[in-house]
């Protein structure tokens, strides 16, 4: 691979961000399925950012559910950086036309009190660095044309994340069954997409901690303060605009956002 | 129309005792929804005069997006007899089911009867216990395939259930998060939310459907709200388990 290549990808992804028009998919300029070199693409554009004056609040993780792992041909789960820029406040509208094609997934947030800043943290240990959770929606959205994605354009593309919602309750993890929690997402009072705890890599817990690790790997650990949006409890919907959706996690409370017309 | 009420329940009855795929009878035959109840109602009666008796009911189609699928606005509903239970952690024999599938579910335990329209509060009312609980649905029809008036008549699919431990129900039971297990590996997880937004809702339906054709859900039946996911298909030697969040859970397996 050359780094050549790579800062083409991360240039084509920053200015379909830039413009709002989408690109053409990354994967024919990487090396077929080295997921490091998407990695590297989705670095180039995070140091772009963060130039840029954005502010890191922390991490998110995708390709958490069993099947969806299956879809994309991968056995892991993928991460992106989260900004200060993309969070929404519970319920306020989000301005549709200004994204491409929006999805929304229900999830729980964890947020960290401690630093996990050593090799192969294990689950209590990061227990131990959660200081509450509260629930949440993320809205996905792909620089890629038509959501044209393999592995490598999702993680490339800062693994899709463009907006998230959190909820404004604080609660302790030891008061919800992060397993078994149901989770129900509601659009005009029908439940669009139904789940549990469990359909995050079995639970949300073992996902945030393959998160710590790799962060560790990749020197970008995770630190006190951080938010980390753990994935998906339920399927994905495609969003439409003038909609609502709410997402209700058991024990967790509620969150909601809008979509203008 | 009543010879044909007869003859079709004969059909559907056979199938259901003989554990035999039988052709739609809906190819053959023309007759409406509510002539599909009758049709069910009768072949129940040719069980209970063979000697099983009424344990309760089962509601169907309790999300949208089945009903949608289905091209119909309602749900529909299935009589349980007592040779339909499973043992909780017993073992059935899928020599004597047609093509088994199973779902997870929720089951009421009432305590007062329950006939007609009425509110999600009252029919909560006489709830006496609710219970983690599973539904082998087997469609008597070849290839799974069926009009809704077919799979009325033939029980709504009706053919086995699980009921696991009776909890008090005096916790909120909106959105328990529901896992079913295959060998211990999860294959469907979901929430008692996907039962038609709340699970008390199919009770209320169940009491307005089956006064509808007559009948009142009696004290001590049990009344199972409707699957929480999609159905898998049973195969031999497999091991289920359902948990529901703060119920506990149920399982089975099927023989080798």
């Amino acid at each position: 691979m050359s780094d050549d290549t790579i800062q083409k990808a991360a240039d084509l992804l920053h200015k379909a961000y830039r413009t709002g028009k989408a690109c053409e998919p990354v994967r024919d300029l990487l090396p077929e399925g080295d997921v490091d070199a998407a990695y590297a693409v989705q670095e180039i554009n995070t140091e772009r950012r963060l130039a840029n004056g954005a502010r890191m609040v922390g991490r998110k993780i995708g390709l958490t559910s069993k099947l969806v792992q299956k879809q994309l041909g991968v056995d892991r789960p993928d991460f992106g950086i989260l900004f200060a820029d993309m969070s929404m406040p519970d319920g306020e509208e989000v301005e549709t036309s200004s994204l491409l094609a929006p999805r929304v997934e229900a999830e729980i947030t964890y947020v960290l009190e401690k630093d996990i800043n050593f090799e192969k943290p294990t689950n209590s240990e990061v227990i131990d660095a959660i200081a509450y959770a509260t629930p949440s929606i993320e809205i996905v959205d792909s620089r890629i044309k038509d959501w044209n994605i393999k592995i490598q354009d999702t993680v490339a593309d800062n693994a899709s994340a463009v907006l998230y919602v959190l909820g404004n309750q604080k609660i302790k993890i030891e008061n919800f069954d992060g397993r078994m929690c149901g989770m129900v997402m509601e659009c005009q009072g029908e439940p669009v997409s139904v789940g549990a705890g469990a359909a995050c890599l079995g639970h949300p817990i073992n996902a945030v901690r393959w998160l710590a690790e790799e962060m560790v790997n990749r020197g970008r650990p995770l630190s006190a303060g951080d938010v980390v949006m753990s994935g998906a409890l339920g399927p994905m919907v495609g969003v439409e605009a003038g909609q609502v959706y709410e997402v209700r996690i058991n024990g967790l409370g509620s969150v909601r956002t809008a979509f203008a017309v | 129309m009543s010879k044909n009420i007869d003859k079709l329940a004969k059909i559907v009855f056979d199938a259901q005792i003989n554990a035999t795929a039988i052709s739609q009878l809906s190819e053959t035959e023309s007759f409406t929804l509510e002539e599909a109840y009758r049709v069910q109602a009768k072949s129940i009666d040719m069980r209970l005069a063979a000697g099983e008796h009424r344990v309760g009911m089962k509601m169907g189609f309790t999300s949208r997006a089945k009903m949608v699928q289905m091209g119909v606005d309602d749900m529909i509903w299935g009589r349980l007899t007592n040779l339909m239970l499973v043992e909780d952690g017993g073992e059935i024999d899928i020599s004597n089911y047609v093509h088994p599938r199973v779902e997870p579910e929720i089951a009421y335990l009432l305590k007062a009867p329950l006939s007609g329209p009425l509110s999600t509060v009252e029919a909560w009312n006489a709830v006496e216990a609710i219970a983690p609980a599973m539904e082998i649905i087997d469609s008597r029809y070849e290839n799974f395939k069926f009009t809704v008036e077919d799979v009325v008549a033939d029980n709504s699919s009706s053919s086995g259930f699980i009921i696991g431990p009776w909890c008090k129900p005096d916790s909120d039971i909106a959105n328990l998060g529901m896992v079913m297990e295959f060998e211990g590996r999860a294959v469907q997880i979901g929430s008692s939310a996907a039962i038609l937004g709340h699970p008390a809702r199919s009770l209320a339906a169940a009491s307005r459907m089956t006064a509808e054709d007559g009948e009142t859900l009696e004290a001590g039946w049990i009344v199972l709200a409707g699957g929480a996911t999609a159905a898998e298909a049973l195969y031999e030697g497999v091991s289920v388990r359902n948990t529901v969040e703060g119920l506990g859970s149920c399982s089975f397996g099927v023989a080798k």
